[in-house]
């Protein structure tokens, strides 16, 4: 578990190497392994055989984060909070004035692992693609709780710590230095042990700032009337953005400012009881399950056909350069593969590849790309007007304009030039791969790969399934997704798919809001507010209207007899056919488009649909938006359209902004409570209609 | 049970409350104690017969920290046997030190207390004594807890108010006081500030712009449209969500003006005013404070002043003269449109908007604002009432006898 190592000069190294897993992890197990090892350490001080200590690791990483099975199961506060003041307590004992203590940071020290790095009195990293260190936990809906965010502020402010602290980033070795997170940098290993020792043969005795009389935090404290000021803007800042749906951020937050006020181990203290209150909170455990267990689902291949080996994409042929087409080309090249990128003449192919620039330009500029990095990126693309130029591409996709000839002139054409070992995809929203497939000569090698835009940002891709789409190629798409570090979910050839289909009854319901005499602001904030990107309004629009109706219409096809008409489609032929609004594109929807300025709500709503609900009840309206979506969440899971509890939950968040601290669609249900929320169905059902009708199965995907 | 009367009201000029500002050499202690020795001169009261002295002050840290109201009366010569303590209802601090002061009498346990307020704003800016409702992260959320000058917008924005009718509130404002000092309606109860050897350092409101015009007012930009983007106005937005966003139409020019200055009062039951041949001035009615939403915040005059005329017995329409304080043009529109107060008659010689607002002494200069013109008017009845921060609201309602 801990490796002991006495050198002649009485140096001793501590070597961290966990029995029966790949990598170290802060657990009960390695605290319990802890308390002999400082009390030899003390022992060995007293005889005056001890002149530091070195703590290293033996894996490949130096100690990641805690233990999420652990993390996700506790709930009882007493013992969280015991446990949290107790790996506090072993901590505060290695710091504690005497032997000096150097961490010699040989892999990523992450989360709780990074906090054990700050409790020593010096840290050495090694220059290596492999060390990476910081505070991913945020992420997952966690926040430090083994003293990092009070040693943090004690090394470098309240200032400088909290965006470390909030923004879940992982920094290279030499990002730390200059942050002043680590204190040195070695070239190698043994540089950095030699390094160490020198460090403990100059160091007798290790004292930590805050055990330094008359020492203070750096930039001043919550008492200060600037530094209180600035955390008053980054109070709002915070509640503005998350709209106080993430505790993290905001006990991170709340522990800087009250922790400043205070001595270092009651600050400490104070750490571990917001640490406490927050992990046991539905929003953090919703966090884990989602980004933690789900994620890992998926990344291990929960959804992808078995028995095909691993599919390694190099070069990829794009169609159209267009903004989905270039999203297309930008996410591939960034992932380090090759692109060729076609369009119907190559003066217009070269608007993908000034998107690309353009988008590296951005990145340059805010420092998220060296000049070297971008320019060896660029060196990858490959503009073009032949098909000829997809010789010897692994995977074509297809990004052209929604029309089902043009879609399959243009795959024939690639087809041509195409091997049969490799693929070939469609990226479509509304016609089914089954038909495109039609055209092409080898249709088990077809298949949809639906990308919402920006391609580039957003990280879900369906993966949809034709008819005669064989196994192997769904097993080479997921490859391919994962390959650019996306999220895969496999879907059924139906209309809409998953994503698109699930969030147009957010849409729905905001627009059947308007027709029940709700102000549109309301319905807009009230959306934002129960943590979605954007108001159903913003949605529809941005979409198009005739798109929300398009996919309605869909489903009434698709359930023939029993649909039940959705309130909001007498809204939506109103706004087209009566009103000629149209939506984002034709620069006029339910909001208007000024050629300069942010957009605003058409003021003509009023009008049209005056607002006749002066009382509103809001937790009943921020319920019918998420209920809506869960529903038919689940109705996607019936008719098999999605395959798994992970994927509907990933694909919610990823693909559409369904509030992550909710964990997802299905998520959603367990958290709410699976019996409670099938009596508030019931309930809506009678005032709402039909849509809020609990599929057959819903209990079972939720038990499952 | 006792009334309670007042027998005295005064107060400083207000200086404008910067380094710049004629009061800023000025300690608030020797203002308040200014005002001590001026009403001892009036009312040549033998400081025994005081019972105590109640004193608001909204940021009581420093120069005017550790109970500022025992300071003054020891730096006046009175404290020897005059106790005090120092109150905080932030902007009525004023109103309520003499609210409480009428409760110690009506109560038969207190016959004579001295009230009123001091604020160096110069010295000790707002917000300098930090606070959980200010800066404290989990409670700023919680609570939507927002600047007062996003609230203001946010009522004007609720209202439908236009910068228009802001201005115009704040343009008649500086007519008014401009009126009022060029007439002398403030003579008799201004206490001119003069330095230890008796050389004038200010006798006028200093803040009033007499020749501001509408125009001018209107080219002002807005003044808190900065802190809604940090953030503040998605807050405003968690509370009153039917909005689209806040409409940033408070300027430096129709908010109330920051300022310095002292004010006080006497007040006493009857007997005891008799006992040393002082003549009352009014009766204290009524006297209330009420809480109200605290993102909105300045929406509670109109519920305090209801509150203090149901225990009054009284109508709004029974009310002679109102004072509702400046803090901000929509919070005296608000407040207009809610109770159906006509413009002539609230006000009317101006308010915080010309004149200042030094937070801690406002409430009782508004109060002696209002009797001096009572009486100039020979009105019977008047109602003063301000907003207050944390979402409050407090009202007097006097009666001259």
């Amino acid at each position: 578990m801990i490796r002991y190592k006495k050198d002649t000069n009485n140096i001793v190294t501590l070597t961290l190497d966990m029995s029966g897993r790949s990598t170290n992890v802060i657990n009960h197990e390695i605290a319990e392994a802890f308390v002999p090892v400082i009390a030899h350490l003390k022992e060995e001080k007293a005889k005056g055989q001890l002149r530091g200590v070195i703590l290293t690791s033996a894996k490949k990483a130096f100690l990641a984060g805690g233990d999420l099975e652990y993390l996700y199961q506790a709930n009882d506060p007493e013992e969280i909070f015991r446990f949290a003041e107790k790996l506090k307590g072993i901590l505060r004992e290695l710091e504690s004035p005497g032997i000096p203590v150097v961490a010699a940071i040989n892999g990523a020290a992450l989360g709780t692992g990074f906090e054990v790095a700050l409790a020593c009195h010096h840290r050495i990293a090694l220059s290596s693609s492999r060390v990476r260190l910081g505070f991913p936990e945020v992420q997952l809906g966690l926040m430090p709780g083994s003293g990092g965010i009070i040693r943090l502020m004690w090394l470098l402010g309240i200032g400088k710590s909290f965006p470390i602290l909030t923004s879940g980033l992982r920094y290279s070795p030499s990002e730390a230095m200059q942050l002043g997170l680590v204190d040195e940098i070695a070239d190698s290993p043994r540089e950095m042990m030699d390094l160490a020792k020198a460090w403990l043969l100059q160091n007798k005795e290790g004292r930590r700032p805050w055990d330094r009389p008359g020492c203070s935090i750096p930039g001043g404290t919550a008492q200060d009337r600037e530094m209180a000021h600035h955390i008053r803007q980054l109070a709002a800042r915070l509640a503005s953005q998350g709209h106080n749906n993430y505790p993290a951020l905001q006990s991170i937050l709340n522990v800087l400012a009250e922790g400043s006020k205070v001595d270092f181990d009651t600050a400490c203290r104070i750490e571990s009881r917001y640490y406490t209150e927050l992990l046991r909170s539905p929003a953090c455990k919703n966090m884990i399950k989602a980004f933690w267990f789900d994620l890992n689902f998926i990344k291990q291949g929960g959804n992808r056909p078995k028995g095909f080996g691993k599919f390694r994409p190099r070069k990829v042929g794009v169609i159209g350069a267009g903004r989905m087409g270039s999203g297309i080309a930008f996410a591939c090249l960034d992932n380090g593969l090759e692109v060729v990128l076609k369009d119907v003449s190559k003066p217009i192919a070269e608007r993908g590849r000034d998107y690309v620039r353009r988008k590296l330009n951005e990145m340059l500029a805010e420092g998220k790309k060296k000049p070297e990095e971008a320019e060896e990126l660029l060196s990858r693309i490959q503009t073009t007007e032949s098909s000829k130029d997809f010789e010897n591409c692994d995977l074509v996709i297809e990004a052209v304009f929604e029309n089902r000839l043009v879609k399959q002139k243009v795959t024939r054409e690639a087809e041509e030039y195409l091997d049969e070992y490799s693929l070939l995809a469609s990226n479509t929203v509304s016609i089914p791969i089954t038909r495109l497939a039609e055209a092409s000569v080898r249709p088990e090698n077809y298949v949809g790969l639906h990308f919402f835009p920006p391609a580039e940002e957003v990280p879900l891709v369906e993966i949809v399934r034709g008819e005669q789409t064989s196994e192997e190629t769904v097993a080479r798409a997921f490859d391919f997704v994962r390959a650019i570090r996306k999220t895969p979910i496999v879907v059924k050839d139906d209309w809409g798919f998953y994503a698109a289909r699930v969030q147009n009854t957010y849409i729905l319901e905001g627009i059947t809001m308007l027709q029940e005499g709700y102000p549109p602001a309301l319905i807009e904030n009230l959306g934002r507010q129960a943590g979605m990107p954007r108001g159903a309004l913003a949605f529809a629009d941005n979409l198009g209207l005739n798109m929300v109706l398009k996919y309605e219409n869909q489903a009434a096809e698709h359930y023939g007899a029993k649909y039940v008409q959705h309130p909001a489609v007498a809204v939506l032929a109103k706004m087209l056919e009566d009103l000629q609004r149209q939506g984002k594109q034709r620069r006029g929807g339910f909001y208007e488009y000024p050629p300069e300025g942010e957009p605003f709500l058409w003021p003509e709503l009023a009008r049209h649909f005056p607002a006749t609900q002066r009382n509103f009840d809001k937790q009943e309206l921020s319920n019918r938006f998420l209920f809506a979506q869960v529903l038919e969440a689940v109705w996607c899971m019936q008719e098999r359209v999605i395959h798994s509890v992970a994927a509907a939950n990933l694909g919610s968040i990823h693909g559409w902004g369904f509030p992550a601290f909710k964990g997802g669609v299905i998520q959603f249900i367990t958290d709410y409570g699976v019996d409670d929320f099938i009596r508030q169905c019931k309930t809506y059902q009678k005032l709402h209609g039909q849509r809020f009708r609990v599929p057959r199965e819903l209990k079972m995907f939720v038990e499952q | 049970m006792p009334e309670a009367y007042i027998y005295d009201s005064l107060r400083t000029p207000r200086g404008r409350g910067k380094s710049r500002g004629a009061l800023y050499e000025v300690k608030p202690m020797d203002l308040l104690a200014a005002a001590v020795r001026a009403l001892r001169q009036r009312t040549a009261l033998p400081p025994e017969e005081l019972d105590d002295a109640v004193i608001g002050c909204v940021t009581p840290i420093g120069d005017q920290g550790y109970n500022i109201a025992k300071a003054a009366l020891l730096h006046a010569g009175w404290g020897n046997s005059v106790s005090g303590m120092q109150v905080n209802r932030y902007c009525a601090s004023g109103l309520e030190a003499i609210n409480l002061a009428a409760m110690k009498v009506r109560s038969g346990w207190e016959e004579l207390v001295l009230a009123g307020g001091v604020e160096s704003m110069s010295r000790i800016p707002i917000g300098s004594d930090g606070g959980p409702l200010m800066y404290d992260p989990e409670l700023i959320t919680r609570a939507n807890s927002i600047p007062q000058g996003v609230s203001a917008d946010l009522i004007a924005t609720l209202e439908g108010f236009s910068r228009e009718e802001l201005d115009a509130c704040a343009y008649h404002s500086h007519q008014r006081a401009r009126h009022a000092w060029e007439n002398g309606y403030f003579n008799r109860s201004i206490i001119p500030i003069y330095d230890r050897n008796g050389l004038l350092i200010l006798d006028k409101d200093e803040h009033i712009r007499p020749n501001t015009t509408l125009d001018a007012l209107s080219k002002l930009p807005p003044a808190f449209a900065s802190a809604g983007w940090e953030g503040f106005d998605e807050m405003a937005l968690h509370a009153f969500p039917e909005l689209e966003g806040i409409r940033h139409l408070h300027t430096a020019g129709n908010s109330s003006g920051i300022v310095d200055g002292a004010a006080l009062a006497l007040v006493g039951s009857k007997e005891k005013g008799e006992a040393l041949g002082l003549k009352p001035r009014a009766r204290i009615l009524a006297a209330a404070t009420v809480s109200v939403d605290p993102t909105l915040m300045l929406t509670g005059p109109a519920p305090a002043a209801r509150k203090a005329l149901k225990q009054a017995g009284m109508k709004s329409g029974d009310v002679d003269l109102w004072e509702c304080n400046e803090a901000f043009a929509s919070v005296v529109l608000k407040f207009r449109r809610e109770m159906e107060v006509d413009d002539a008659i609230i006000n009317v010689n101006g308010g915080a908007i010309a004149m200042g607002h030094p937070l801690g002494a406002t409430g009782a200069m508004l109060l002696g604002t209002l009797l001096d013109e009572m009486e100039r008017q020979d009105k019977a009845t008047g109602l003063v009432t301000l907003c207050v921060g944390g979402g409050m609201g407090v009202a007097t309602v006097i009666e001259r006898v």
